[in-house]
C-alpha cells in the first residue's frame, strides 16, 4: 500500500512538470495550428538558460526561470514574427518542416555554445523530502508541481480575463473576423508563440533543477508535448495539465504492476483508447478544425 | 527517416584524402563517428582519443611498414549516433578504398558495422562496443581492446566481496534495457551468485531515461544493500537523484557501471555522488607503457595539454584501438586488409592501456576492468588492489 500511494504521489508530481513542457505546445498548436517540432529545442534552451544564470551569480532556478522565460519569450517573439509567420498561411508540412529545421539548429547550437555534457542546476534543497507517514514528497518536484498549476492558472486568467488573451483566443478560432474587429493578427501571433516559448523555458529550468538535460535530450521532450497535447486536448488551457497528470499516473501504476520496459507502451494504449472514445481529448475542443480560413 | 537520410547525406560531404589504403607515404584509416545525437559526447572524447594517437604516432616519423614510414590519415565522418548511419559509412570508406576502420562509439554502432566491415573484407578495431554479442556471430575481422560488457558489473561485485567490510548480503540489480546493459546485468547477477549473494530480481527500466522512480520504489521494500546500476550517465545520475527523493538508502552502497567515471557524474550530482562505486575500462593508474603513448600517467598529460580536461577512459579506449591498428600494421609490413587482420589476431603487447591481447573472438579478455570510487568528488581507483589509489571506502552510505 505503500509503494502504491508513493508511485500515485509521485505520479502526479512528475505528471504537473509533463504539463508545464507541453502547455505552450498546446498553446501554440490550438491556436495557430503550428506544430512546433522546436518546441523540445525552447524546454533544453531554457533550462540552459536557468543554469548559466545559477552559474554566473548564484541565482535560484526558481528565480531563474523567470529569466528563462523573458529570453524565451523574446526569441519566440522574434522567431514568429520575422520568420513562422513568412510561412503561416502555407499548408501545415511547410510549418512542420521549418520548425524541425529550427529544431535541427537550436539543438546544434546548444552542441557548440555548451557542449553535450549533461548538466543539472544545483540547489540545496530540491534533492530533499518531506515525510508524509511512510512516503516521501520531494521538495523540489513539489514546487515544480506548484509552478505548473500556477502557470497553467494564470494562462486560463489571461485568455478569459484580458484584452490580450481574448484576442489570442479571437484570432485562434476566426483569423479573418479577429482582424475586422482591429486585432493585429501577426503581432497576437507572436505574442502567443512568444508566451510559449516562454512557458517552454521555465519548464526547461525546472527540469534542470530535479533532473539532467542536455542538447539530445529536446526531441524526447518535443515528443512528449505531442502525445500529452493531443492527449488533453487543445483549444483548452487546462488540457496540457490535465494530459500531463494522466501520463504521469499511468507510467507510475504501470511501473508498479508490469515490467518497466511496458510503461511506455501503456501510456500510448492510453492515448489511443482515450482517442477513440474522445476524438479531440480529454477537454479539448475541436474548434480549430471547424473554422473558416479566409 | 528524413532526418536520417538528410544528415547521412551531410555526414558524407567530408573531403577524401589522398588516395586510399597505403598509397603514397599515408596510411588512410576511416572512422566514423557520432558527433552530432545522442552519443556526442562520448563521439567527441573517441575522436579525442584517436586524434592523439595520430599526432603520437606521427610526430614519430609514422608508422614503419615494410622499410617506409607511413604518416597516419585518419578520415573522420559523423553517423549521427545512428548505427545504420555507422554502418553505410563503412560502405563508404571501402567505396574510396579505406579498408581500415576505427569503430564509432557504443555497442549499438559498432554492431552495425562489425557486419559491413565481414562482408567488405575491411579490418575494424573496435573502441567502445563492449556487448559480448558483437563477438558471438563467429566475426573474424573486428577486434575489441576493451573488457567484455560482463566483466563491467562483475568487476563491482568482486571488489566488494573482497573490500567490503562489513559484507553486504544482499544485492539487486537496476538495469537499461538496452542489448549491453542487458548483457551487463546478467554478467554481474552470474557474478554476484557465485560470490554467495543473496540475488534480487533485477528492475529493467527504458535506456536513456530520466525516471527511475518506479523500479526504486518496487525495490525499495525489499531494503537491498547493494544497488547496482547497469546504466549509462543519464539513468546512473536519475538513480541517485531519485534515491534520494524517495528515501531509498541502501545500507552498504550503490555501483553504476559507467556512469561514475564520467566527470559530469560527480560535478551533477555533487554530495549525493559521494563513494558510489563504478567501473573503468581505464584509470590514469592502469600499469603498463608503449613507444607511442609511455604510461597512463603520460598518456593523462598529454590529452589535458592538448584538450583542456582531464583524460577519461572513453579517450583512453579510442587511443589504444589506434595503437593496435597501427601496431599491426608495423608487424604485418603491409596494408592490405588480410595481413593486418592476421598481424592484430597474433598481437600481444603492453600499452598504456594495460595489455593488450586478442582472442580468437576479437575481445580482449586479458585485461582486468578498474573499480573507481567517488572520493571527494573525484573518481579513484579502489580495485584491483595492485592499481588502487585509495582505500575503498564502505559502507558507501554511511554520511
Amino acid at each position: 500500500m505503500t509503494s502504491f500511494l508513493q508511485a500515485t504521489l509521485y505520479g502526479l508530481l512528475q505528471g504537473g512538470l509533463l504539463g508545464l513542457i507541453a502547455v505552450g505546445f498546446s498553446l501554440v498548436w490550438g491556436v495557430m495550428n503550428i506544430v512546433n517540432l522546436a518546441h523540445g529545442a525552447f524546454v533544453v534552451l531554457g533550462a540552459y538558460v536557468g543554469w548559466q544564470v545559477n552559474d554566473w551569480i548564484g541565482l535560484d532556478p526558481f528565480l531563474g526561470m523567470f529569466v528563462a522565460a523573458a529570453v524565451l519569450f523574446g526569441l519566440g517573439y522574434a522567431l514568429q514574427r520575422w520568420l513562422i509567420n513568412l510561412v503561416v498561411n502555407g499548408p501545415v508540412f511547410i510549418t512542420l518542416l521549418l520548425t524541425f529545421g529550427l529544431d535541427l539548429m537550436i539543438v546544434q547550437a546548444m552542441n557548440i555554445a555548451f557542449s553535450a555534457d549533461y548538466r543539472s542546476i544545483p540547489t540545496s534543497y530540491a534533492g530533499d523530502s518531506l515525510h508524509l507517514g511512510g512516503i516521501r514528497v520531494p521538495l523540489g518536484r513539489l514546487l515544480a508541481f506548484g509552478v505548473s498549476v500556477v502557470v497553467t492558472l494564470a494562462l486560463v486568467a489571461l485568455v478569459n480575463r484580458t484584452r490580450t488573451g481574448l484576442s489570442i483566443m479571437a484570432t485562434g478560432m476566426d483569423r479573418a473576423a479577429a482582424r475586422l474587429m482591429g486585432i493585429r493578427a501577426r503581432h497576437v501571433y507572436a505574442l502567443t508563440f512568444g508566451i510559449a516559448a516562454g512557458l517552454a523555458g521555465m519548464a526547461g529550468t525546472m527540469i534542470g533543477t530535479v533532473g539532467t538535460f542536455n542538447p539530445a535530450a529536446a526531441s524526447g521532450y518535443t515528443l512528449l508535448s505531442f502525445v500529452i497535447a493531443v492527449l488533453g486536448g487543445l483549444g483548452n488551457m487546462y488540457g496540457a495539465l490535465i494530459g500531463g497528470l494522466v501520463i504521469g499516473l499511468v507510467e507510475a501504476w504501470a511501473g508498479q504492476y508490469l515490467p518497466g520496459t511496458w510503461i511506455n507502451a501503456l501510456a500510448f494504449l492510453v492515448l489511443v483508447v482515450v482517442l477513440i472514445v474522445r476524438p479531440s481529448g480529454l477537454v479539448g475542443r475541436a474548434y480549430y478544425a471547424a473554422r473558416l480560413e479566409v | 527517416m528524413a532526418c536520417s537520410l538528410a544528415l547521412a547525406a551531410c555526414g558524407s560531404k567530408g573531403e577524401a584524402p589522398s588516395g586510399g589504403s597505403g598509397t603514397g607515404d599515408t596510411l588512410a584509416i576511416g572512422a566514423s563517428l557520432s558527433l552530432t545525437g545522442a552519443l556526442a559526447r562520448e563521439g567527441k572524447l573517441t575522436q579525442e582519443g584517436y586524434q592523439l594517437c595520430q599526432d603520437k604516432v606521427n610526430a614519430q616519423g609514422g608508422v614503419p611498414v615494410g622499410g617506409k614510414k607511413l604518416k597516419l590519415a585518419i578520415e573522420y565522418q559523423d553517423d549521427t549516433s545512428k548505427p545504420d548511419t555507422a554502418a553505410q559509412l563503412v560502405d563508404q570508406f571501402n567505396d574510396k578504398g579505406v579498408k581500415l576502420i576505427l569503430a564509432s562509439y557504443g555497442s549499438a554502432n559498432t554492431e552495425a558495422q562489425a557486419a559491413v566491415i565481414e562482408r567488405n573484407g575491411q579490418v575494424m578495431v573496435d573502441s567502445a562496443g563492449a556487448d559480448n554479442k558483437i563477438f558471438s556471430k563467429g566475426y573474424k575481422r573486428t577486434f575489441a581492446v576493451l573488457s567484455p560488457a560482463t566483466e563491467y558489473a562483475s568487476s563491482i561485485v568482486k571488489s566488494i566481496a573482497e573490500l567490503a567490510q562489513p559484507k553486504p548480503k544482499s544485492v539487486v540489480f537496476l538495469s537499461a534495457d538496452d542489448g549491453f546493459s542487458k548483457t551487463v546485468t546478467e554478467g554481474g547477477m552470474k557474478t554476484a551468485q557465485e560470490q554467495g549473494f543473496t540475488v534480487m530480481s533485477p528492475q529493467y527500466f527504458k535506456s536513456g531515461t530520466s525516471d527511475v522512480s518506479s523500479s526504486l520504489i518496487k525495490v525499495k521494500g525489499q531494503r537491498p544493500d547493494v544497488i547496482i546500476g547497469s546504466v549509462h550517465l543519464v539513468e546512473g545520475i536519475a538513480i541517485v537523484k531519485q534515491a534520494k527523493e524517495l528515501g531509498v538508502v541502501p545500507a552498504g552502497g550503490f555501483g553504476e557501471t559507467v556512469a561514475p567515471p564520467t566527470p559530469d557524474f560527480a560535478k551533477t550530482l555533487g554530495a549525493q555522488a559521494e563513494n558510489v562505486l563504478g567501473s573503468s575500462q581505464w584509470t590514469p593508474s592502469t600499469k603498463g607503457e608503449d613507444k607511442y603513448f609511455g604510461n597512463a600517467q603520460q598518456y593523462t598529460s598529454d590529452i589535458r595539454a592538448k584538450f583542456g580536461h582531464d583524460a577519461e577512459y572513453h579517450d583512453a579506449e579510442a587511443s589504444a584501438a589506434c595503437l593496435a591498428l597501427t601496431l599491426a600494421a608495423e608487424s604485418a609490413g603491409s596494408t592490405s586488409p588480410d595481413k593486418v587482420r592476421d598481424a592484430l589476431a597474433a598481437l600481444d603487447t603492453a600499452s598504456f592501456f594495460g595489455k593488450i591481447k586478442f582472442d580468437p573472438t576479437g575481445q580482449n579478455v586479458y585485461k582486468p576492468m578498474s573499480v573507481i570510487q567517488i572520493q571527494k568528488g573525484k573518481a579513484v581507483t579502489v580495485w584491483p588492489k595492485d592499481a588502487a589509489e585509495a582505500s575503498f571506502i564502505w559502507p558507501g552510505t554511511a554520511s
